[in-house]
C-alpha cells in the first residue's frame, strides 16, 4: 500500500530531524554549486587564455617561416639580377625585399617586450635593415659596373643572411617549445573542463533526486495527515451527533418516571393526608425533594448537551443585546434581591445569540444568587481589547490575534483561589443544597459556550469581599 | 382523552375527581380508538374537548388531528395536545395541523389539579357549556 512508504519514513525521521537535513541539504548544495562555478570560472579563463597563447605561438611561427622565405625570395630575385644581369629581377628584388620588414613587424606585435626572444628580435631587425639596405645597394645598377663592390656587398650581405637564419633558427626552437608546453598545459585545462562538467551536472542531479525524494515524501504525508484528519473529523461528528441523540432521549426517557413519582407520591400526600403518620408524610416529602432533584438535573444535564452542539448559524451578536436579554429573563430574581446590575457599551461581535445570552444569564444569577447576607448584589460589567498574548494559556495559534475582554465583577461571598478552577467543572458545587440551591451547570456551560465561541474564561475571587469573572472572546470570528 | 399511558389518564381522572369536577371523561388508549368511537361509526355524539397524548401506537396525535380537522362537523372542537414532549418541532407541527392548545404535561400532581382546573374554567366553561 502507497501509505506504508510513508508511514515507514515517518518512523525514521521525526519533523526535527527532517527539517535539519532539508536545511543542511540545500546549504551544502549552494556552497558547492557556487563554488564548482566559481572553480569552472577559473578554469574555463586558463583554457581560453592558453589557446590564446597556442594561437600566438603559432603565428610566429608561421611568421618566422615567412620571414625565411621572404629573405630566400630577395636573396634569390637578386642573385638573379646580378649573376644573369637580367633587369626584370630589378623590380622584384625591390619588391620582395619591402615584404621582409614587413613581417618582422608583424612579429613584433606577437613578442612579450622582454624575454630572450624579444632581444632576438631586435637584432634580427637590425640585421634585417642591414640585408635590406646591401640588397637595394646591390640591384642599383651602377653598383652591378664595379665588381669589387659588387663582391663586398655581397660579402656582407651574406653575413647578414648567416645572421639571420641562425637568429630565426634559434626563434623558431624557443616557440616550438613554448608551443609544446602551451599544448600541453591546453590540453590539461581542457581536460579539467570536462571533469568539471561532469562533477557540476553530478551535484545538480544529486542535489534535485534529493529535493524530488523529500519534497515528495512530504506531499505524500500530508495527503495522508489530510485523509486522516478527515477521517477523524468524520468520526468526531458522527460520535457528537449520537451523543446528541442518546442526550435527548435519555433525559427526556428518563423524566417520564420521575414525573410519575412525583405525581403520585403528591396524590398521595394530597388525597391521605389525614391517613399519613407524620414519619410517612416526613418520608414522602423527601421522595418528593429527590425526585425534583434528579429532575434538575437532567434539565441542566439536557442544556448542558444542546449547547455542546455549536450549530451552523452565527450571526452578529451586539452583546448589549444580550445582557438586557439576559438581564429581562432575570428580572423576578434581580427584583426580589434589589440586585443592582452596571455595564459599559459592550462590542458586538460574531456567535451564537441564545448561547451568548445563556452565558450572561449564569454568570448574573450566580452573582445574585452568592450574595453576601445583607448586602445589596451590585454587578459591574466591563469591556476592553486586548492582545491573545496577555491570556493565561492560551493557544500559540491565538497568540497574535485580538480578544474582547468582558469582566464581570461582584460583590458577592467570593470563593477560595484554590478553588478557581474547579467551579467550571459540571455539578461542581462549592456549597451545600441546604445554603444555595441550585445543580452546579450554570459555570459549566458558561465555559462550554465560551469555548465553542474559541475564547477563554477564568475566575479570580477574595473570599467574602467579591468575585472576578473575565471572558475572552475573539475580536474577529474564527467560526467558520 | 387519548393517551396510551394507564397512570396519565387515572392521574387526569383523579385531577378532575379532586377539583370536585363532574364531567364526563371518556378515555382511549390510541387514536384508532378515539376515531373509530366518534367518527368511523357515524355517531352524532361530538365531544366538548379533547385531550390528546401525541406519541401513541397505532394511530397518534398528530394523524388523530389531521383526521378531525378535515372533518367539517368536528371543527368547533377544542383539541388539546397534553404530550410528554416539549420539543420546538412538535409544538409548531401540533398547531399547523389544527391543535387550539399545546400542553407540557405537568411534572407534579399540584400542577395538574390547577391545570385541569384552568382548562375547565376556560375550554369548558367559557363556552358555556353544560357538562
Amino acid at each position: 500500500m502507497k501509505l506504508s512508504t510513508s508511514t515507514l519514513l515517518n518512523r525514521s525521521l521525526t519533523e526535527q530531524q527532517l527539517s535539519l537535513i532539508t536545511r543542511f541539504l540545500f546549504g551544502i548544495s549552494l556552497i558547492l554549486i557556487i563554488a564548482l562555478s566559481y572553480s569552472y570560472n577559473e578554469i574555463n579563463q586558463e583554457l581560453v587564455n592558453y589557446s590564446e597563447k597556442v594561437n600566438q605561438t603559432q603565428q610566429v611561427i608561421s611568421g618566422l617561416n615567412r620571414l625565411s622565405s621572404a629573405i630566400y625570395e630577395t636573396t634569390h630575385d637578386a642573385n638573379s639580377y646580378v649573376f644573369l644581369k637580367d633587369t626584370v629581377y630589378i623590380n622584384k628584388t625591390l619588391a620582395a625585399v619591402q615584404v621582409v620588414p614587413k613581417i618582422a613587424k608583424k612579429i613584433d606585435s606577437l613578442i612579450d617586450d622582454d624575454g630572450a626572444q624579444r632581444k632576438r628580435l631586435n637584432f634580427l631587425k637590425d640585421h634585417i635593415e642591414k640585408f635590406c639596405d646591401y640588397t637595394e645597394r646591390l640591384s642599383r645598377p651602377a653598383t652591378l659596373v664595379n665588381p669589387a663592390a659588387v663582391n663586398a656587398l655581397y660579402k656582407k650581405k651574406n653575413q647578414e643572411i648567416d645572421s639571420m637564419i641562425k637568429l630565426i633558427g634559434e626563434m623558431n626552437k624557443l616557440e616550438d617549445q613554448l608551443m609544446y608546453t602551451r599544448v600541453q598545459s591546453r590540453d590539461n585545462y581542457m581536460q579539467q573542463v570536462y571533469r568539471y562538467n561532469w562533477i557540476i551536472m553530478l551535484v545538480a542531479v544529486v542535489f534535485l533526486s534529493c529535493a524530488f525524494v523529500l519534497l515528495d515524501r512530504e506531499l505524500r504525508r500530508n495527503k495522508f495527515y489530510r485523509v486522516d484528519l478527515e477521517n477523524k473529523i468524520e468520526n468526531l461528528n458522527r460520535s457528537n451527533s449520537e451523543l446528541e441523540q442518546f442526550a435527548y432521549v435519555a433525559s427526556h426517557d428518563l423524566q417520564e418516571p420521575l414525573r410519575k413519582i412525583r405525581s403520585f407520591s403528591d396524590r398521595l400526600v394530597n388525597r391521605h393526608r389525614s391517613e399519613l403518620s407524620d414519619d410517612t408524610f416526613q418520608m414522602l416529602g423527601k421522595i418528593d425533594v429527590s425526585a425534583l432533584r434528579m429532575q434538575n438535573l437532567i434539565n441542566d444535564l439536557l442544556s448542558f448537551s444542546r449547547i455542546v452542539r455549536t450549530g451552523t448559524d452565527s450571526k452578529l451578536i451586539n452583546l448589549n443585546t444580550t445582557l438586557a436579554e439576559a438581564k429581562s429573563n432575570l428580572s423576578e430574581m434581580i427584583m426580589e434581591n434589589k440586585a443592582s446590575i452596571q455595564s459599559e457599551i459592550l462590542p458586538s461581535l460574531e456567535g451564537f445569540g441564545s448561547q451568548l445570552i445563556q452565558l450572561f444569564q449564569n454568570l448574573l444569577s450566580n452573582s445574585i444568587k452568592y450574595h453576601r447576607d445583607n448586602v445589596r448584589p451590585v454587578i459591574r460589567i466591563t469591556h476592553r481589547l486586548v492582545d491573545g498574548e496577555i491570556i493565561p494559556g492560551i493557544k500559540p495559534s491565538h497568540q497574535d490575534i485580538q480578544f474582547h475582554q468582558i469582566k464581570f465583577a461582584d460583590n458577592g461571598i467570593g470563593f477560595k483561589k484554590e478553588f478557581a478552577d474547579k467551579i467550571f467543572i459540571i455539578f461542581k458545587r462549592l456549597h451545600a443544597r441546604t445554603e444555595f440551591a441550585g445543580t452546579g451547570i450554570g459555570l459549566a456551560i458558561c465555559k462550554r459556550v465560551v469555548s465553542n465561541h474559541n475564547g477563554y474564561i477564568f475566575a479570580e475571587s477574595t473570599e467574602g469581599e467579591g468575585s472576578n469573572f473575565y471572558i475572552y472572546l475573539p475580536a474577529e470570528s474564527m467560526l467558520t | 382523552m387519548a393517551d396510551d399511558d394507564a397512570d396519565d389518564r387515572f392521574l387526569v381522572q383523579a385531577a378532575f375527581e379532586d377539583n370536585d369536577l363532574i364531567n364526563r371523561i371518556v378515555f382511549f388508549e390510541d387514536g384508532e380508538q378515539l376515531l373509530e368511537y366518534y367518527i368511523a361509526d357515524n355517531s352524532q355524539e361530538i365531544p366538548h374537548l379533547i385531550l390528546l397524548d401525541l406519541n401513541m401506537p397505532k394511530r397518534d396525535g398528530r394523524e388523530v388531528l389531521k383526521v378531525i380537522r378535515k372533518n367539517e362537523k368536528w371543527d368547533q372542537v377544542p383539541i388539546i395536545i397534553f404530550s410528554t414532549s416539549n420539543a420546538p418541532d412538535d409544538i409548531l407541527t401540533s398547531y399547523q395541523l389544527g391543535a387550539n392548545c399545546y400542553i407540557v404535561k405537568p411534572s407534579s400532581y399540584e400542577e395538574l389539579k390547577d391545570l385541569i382546573l384552568r382548562v375547565h374554567k376556560f375550554w369548558l366553561q367559557n363556552k358555556r357549556v353544560s357538562c
